[in-house]
């Protein structure tokens, strides 16, 4: 149990887990803030639930408007999350700064909202959005980014500043 | 401010050193500064001490053996040797400057000149007022150890050594305060604790350029923390040597400062400030679900009086099944400024209790009670789901184990309650994501606060959820960036 032998096995463990462990927060941050997109849904905050975008756009059977398709549909904002993280790793993850990873959110928002509408067929278009949804669903994805782009970031860096030290 | 004079010797004049401690330290004029003049084998010898800081006990038999000398012995050369031995104690060094002598007896410690001679002894003494450990009121626990920290710093080591018996824990002393002199002390354990942290936080308290800290460990956290305006408690303090020992396990540095009874664990994070002993002496299930209905309850402190007051202002948000919530009656004044109003009310309260001399709390109490929870409602100033709402935000506030965390709570608490009250559900959400990123935006020594919710660690953040029974709870926090990442010794090692 010497010392040496218990860093080493630190470092190798680093080496091959920075990716995964991304992409493990990526998908634990699309369920917690899809799970809060549900609560803004269910308590009127906002218009739209994380379901109307992944399941009722597509799918118009019964089992979707009730707690099953919200359930499935938070599990698929997490799968689906995965590429949001994959992105951002593939991008940003040297932009060391939480400020990065909101701009993320924003611009995750943007294309959601305005880009990908028209393929969304049960939401409205964005001038059509009450002014309470837009506000919720935008910081929605301001702390969804800074959750996904900073933990990154931040992982990726303290990573490096351990393998400086050795 | 610096001393120009400190590198005066001693003179082997023992007139001129005895000038030196008239015109500096007003011996003859301050009644705490004792001085004896003995004549030892024909030689003058003096004697310095503080009246309140040694055991006149002790001074007594140094004097008899130093007396004692002048039956024995007669040669007069040898004094300084002589004198040596026969000083009966075991801390006994030799000094040779004035200022050391000065800084020595100010301490507590006794200082002896001879004739003749170019250095002094001091003996350490010390044995300084104080109280004997007792569990500490801010952290009781069911069950577990019941001695917590005192006021002094040698008692406090003592009390953390006890509990780690290892020969790398480190208690490097520092003293800080030009004219206070006080004693701080770093301990970390040498082969754990980051290099890099430890090294900060001693350039810090070294940096630290004051007459004295009178008001300890606090005035120290405010000379280390960066963002000095923060209502955040961006340290942890601790008055329990169990806790202390636990997190210098982890690999965390704790700051001890002579005259409080509290130590600094640094670095901190806010889920630091959730936790407590007593669920760590509870069975791992019960103490997750002692962990959860705290989480619950400082969460209610925070955000349940905006949220309420939300549905109250805009009833349409609620879903069918919850449309019962809200007041029945409105009253005359509006439900925003009741809520302020009351939330003030309990502000004066804790206060008033927090000075209350014993004897006058039972009234204040009652007080209290009649005034707010009765008559209050009676008048149709407040409306009874106020008071209830306001009430279990405060309940909330007392269940947050660190009473700094709970007071910043209380404040965003109250800024919420104003911006909901002004802009509705906007300023709700604007103001809680605010909060959100200021939190996050918050470091405490390069750590980032909210750390393991975000950014996010897996692991970290599991043992913030459950309370991990301790065989399984292998491996050390990584925010403290341990150079020895395992309490445990892990299967291949083992194997091996």
């Amino acid at each position: 149990m010497t010392e040496e032998k218990q860093l080493d096995q630190n470092k190798r463990e680093n080496r091959i887990s920075i990716l995964s462990r991304s992409l493990i927060t990526g998908f634990i941050g699309g369920l917690i803030w899809s799970l809060f997109g549900v609560i803004m849904y269910y308590f009127n905050f906002s218009e739209v639930a994380p379901k109307s975008f992944l399941l009722r756009s597509w799918l118009t059977a019964e089992w979707t408007s009730g707690w099953l398709g919200d359930l499935v549909s938070i599990v698929f904002a997490g799968v689906l999350s995965l590429i949001a993280a994959l992105i951002y790793y593939g991008l940003l993850k040297k932009v060391n700064s939480m400020w990065m990873g909101l701009v993320f959110g924003v611009i995750l928002w943007g294309i959601i909202f305005y880009l990908l509408q028209p393929i969304f067929s049960n939401i409205p278009a964005l001038v059509e959005l009450n002014k309470n949804t837009i506000v919720s669903t935008i910081c929605l994805f301001i702390l969804y980014g800074t959750f996904v782009g900073y933990s990154i970031s931040y992982d990726y860096h303290d990573a490096k500043l351990n393998k400086q030290k050795g | 401010m610096k001393q120009k004079d400190n590198k005066s010797l001693i003179s082997p004049e023992i007139k001129n050193n005895e000038a030196y401690m008239k015109e500096r330290l007003g011996v003859g004029v301050s009644f705490d500064l004792g001085f004896r003049d003995l004549t030892i084998l024909k030689k003058k010898v003096q004697i310095y001490y503080l009246t309140g800081l040694c055991d006149s006990l002790i001074i007594q038999d140094l004097l008899e053996m130093l007396i004692k000398i002048n039956d024995d012995e007669s040669n007069s050369r040898k004094l300084h040797e002589i004198i040596e031995n026969r000083l009966i104690h075991q801390q006994v060094t030799t000094i040779e400057t004035m200022d050391e002598a000065v800084d020595q007896m100010l301490s507590g410690l006794i200082v002896v000149f001879i004739n003749g001679e170019k250095n002094a002894f001091v003996i350490d003494v010390r044995s300084y007022p104080g109280r004997t450990p007792d569990e500490p009121d801010t952290e009781r626990v069911v069950r577990g150890s019941r001695d917590g920290y005192t006021e002094n710093i040698i008692e406090n080591t003592a009390l953390t050594r006890r509990r780690i018996r290892d020969a790398r824990l480190r208690n490097e002393m520092l003293k800080v305060g030009e004219r206070s002199k006080s004693d701080i002390c770093v301990s970390y354990l040498q082969d754990i604790a980051d290099d890099g942290l430890v090294n900060l936080i001693k350039e810090k308290i070294e940096a630290i350029e004051i007459d004295g800290i009178s008001m300890a460990d606090k005035t120290v956290e405010e000379f280390i923390i960066e963002s000095k305006w923060n209502p955040y408690p961006l340290v942890r303090y601790t008055e329990r040597p169990d806790v202390a020992a636990s997190h210098l396990l982890e690999g965390h540095v704790i700051i001890i400062v002579d005259t409080s009874p509290s130590a600094i664990i640094l670095p901190t994070t806010f889920f630091h400030h959730l936790q407590h002993a007593e669920e760590y002496r509870q069975a791992p299930t019960i103490g997750t679900f002692v962990r959860w209905i705290r989480f619950m309850a400082v969460f209610a402190s925070m955000y349940l009086l905006p949220l309420w007051l939300l549905f109250v202002l805009d009833p349409t948000l609620l879903p069918k099944e919850l449309s019962y919530i809200g007041p029945n009656e409105e009253g005359n004044i509006s439900i925003t400024i009741q809520i302020i109003m009351a939330s003030l009310g309990i502000e004066f309260l804790r206060m008033a209790a927090i000075h209350t001399p014993t004897p006058l709390s039972t009234a204040m109490g009652l007080i209290a009670a009649v005034l707010i929870g009765q008559i209050a409602i009676d008048v149709g100033m407040f409306s009874p789901e106020v008071i209830l709402y306001v009430s279990v935000s405060a309940i909330g506030a007392y269940v947050t184990p660190s009473y700094e965390l709970s007071v910043a709570n209380k404040l965003i608490n109250l800024l919420l309650v104003i911006l909901t009250g002004i802009f509705g559900l906007t300023g709700f959400i604007i103001g809680i994501v605010l909060h959100i990123l200021y939190l996050v935006n918050l470091r405490s020594l390069r750590t980032p606060y909210l750390w393991p919710f975000l950014p996010f660690n897996p692991k970290a953040m599991l043992h913030i959820i459950f309370r991990i029974p301790v065989p399984y709870a292998n491996s050390r926090p990584s925010i403290v960036h341990p150079k020895n990442n395992y309490r445990q010794p892990t299967h291949e090692s083992k194997l091996t």
